[in-house]
């Protein structure tokens, strides 16, 4: 929050003013460029759609909380507390749902809870896989992912595995 | 890989739906679905073209090429066939660490389309790219601190450092994760 508000501004004006003093033209550079963002926005819609499409039919369908509920038991004896299940398999597909999620966690236990402080650091500690990988192979086109998803799943959950394991003892 | 989890994701769903005798509803999930894709661009478009225009000006001024210089030795030790991609790949993982997301992904796209070897085969370097991207690697989780601040918290910050920790956990595991796989993924 700190670092956007005075790093963000500093740098795009120092920007502009070392392009002005290399006598570049900045209008004709900002619209040629702004003007390939389009195109890549367009490709990227069918790519998303395909990924939220699948995500909806798990959600609305029940599956998914179906699936919880068989979990949580597991995830219960392997040290894992039931709040967090939910969110440890919704993180790699939706930033806003476990933000979501995490908000109805930390009002249902407490922010500064030891479920609370696990949540936030569970989505503080890993990323949006799905959708990273949608958008950034869906952009150039890719298909064929190779070990992109596997690799990013296994530090996701390293990620997670360690952020639970710190708020333990930090 | 995508194209199982897509698979696998709408079918479960579907046979969910049918069982459940809501049939009538799964199109309308699915759609609902779809027009989220939309919306969700929507959303980020501006930012995009504003980065995207903003890296155009750096680029026509020579800064990324001083800036792919400078960096080119520490990319190409996790990324060998950087290459050109160099500039933006720093710029896409020092937004992600100043927690400006929606800044990466103008930068992210640029670097995948400078990795990109031809045919819809992901080469090395654009994997290793993604898999650092999954870390999650920030200097302040804005929007968890955020979250914790309206949630009440005594202390939001207090999730900054074992985050980090956990972080840094994370990248490890991408990066010796794509060398050991890259071999069972020809």
């Amino acid at each position: 929050m700190t670092v956007s508000s005075y790093v963000l501004p500093t740098l795009v004006f120092a920007l502009i003013v070392y392009a002005l003093v290399k006598k570049v033209n900045i209008y004709n550079a900002f619209i040629e460029s702004a003007g390939k963002a389009l195109p890549e926005l367009l490709r990227l819609i069918p790519c998303l759609a395909a990924m939220l499409t699948a995500l909806e039919a798990l959600k609305s369908s029940g599956a998914l909380g179906a699936f919880m509920g068989l979990v949580s038991p597991l995830a219960e004896k392997l040290g894992l507390a039931p709040p967090l299940v939910p969110l440890i398999l919704l993180r790699p597909f939706s930033g806003s749902s476990s933000l979501a999620l995490l908000r109805d966690v930390l009002t249902e236990h407490g922010a500064d809870s030891p479920i609370g402080r696990a949540a936030s650091v569970l989505v503080g500690s890993t990323e949006t896989v799905f959708y990273t990988v949608t958008v950034y192979f869906g952009a150039v086109g890719v298909t064929k992912t190779r070990h992109a998803v596997p690799a990013a799943l296994i530090s996701g959950a390293v990620g997670a595995a360690v952020g639970v394991l710190l708020t333990r003892v930090m | 890989m995508m194209n199982w989890v897509f698979g696998i994701m709408i079918l479960i769903g579907l046979a969910y739906f049918t069982a459940a005798g809501r049939g009538a509803d799964a199109l309308t999930a699915l759609a609902s679905g779809c027009q989220g894709a939309i919306t969700l661009t929507l959303s980020l478009a501006g930012t995009y073209m504003l980065w995207t225009g903003l890296f155009g000006i750096a680029e026509k001024a020579g800064l990324t090429e001083k800036l792919a210089r400078l960096m080119k030795k520490p990319v190409e030790f996790l990324i060998p066939d950087a290459g050109d991609a160099a500039a933006p790949i720093t710029l896409n993982l020092a937004a992600n660490f100043l927690g400006l997301g929606s800044a990466a992904t103008p930068f992210g796209v640029e670097a995948m389309r400078r990795l990109h070897r031809g045919g819809n085969t992901a080469s090395p370097g654009m994997v290793m790219f993604i898999a650092l991207n999954a870390s999650a690697l920030e200097l302040l989780p804005a929007s968890v601190i955020a979250v914790r601040t309206a949630c009440g918290s005594a202390s939001p910050y207090d999730i900054v450092l074992p985050t980090f920790i956990a972080s840094l956990a994370a990248s490890a595991a991408a990066i010796i994760s794509c060398k050991a796989l890259s071999r069972l993924f020809g």
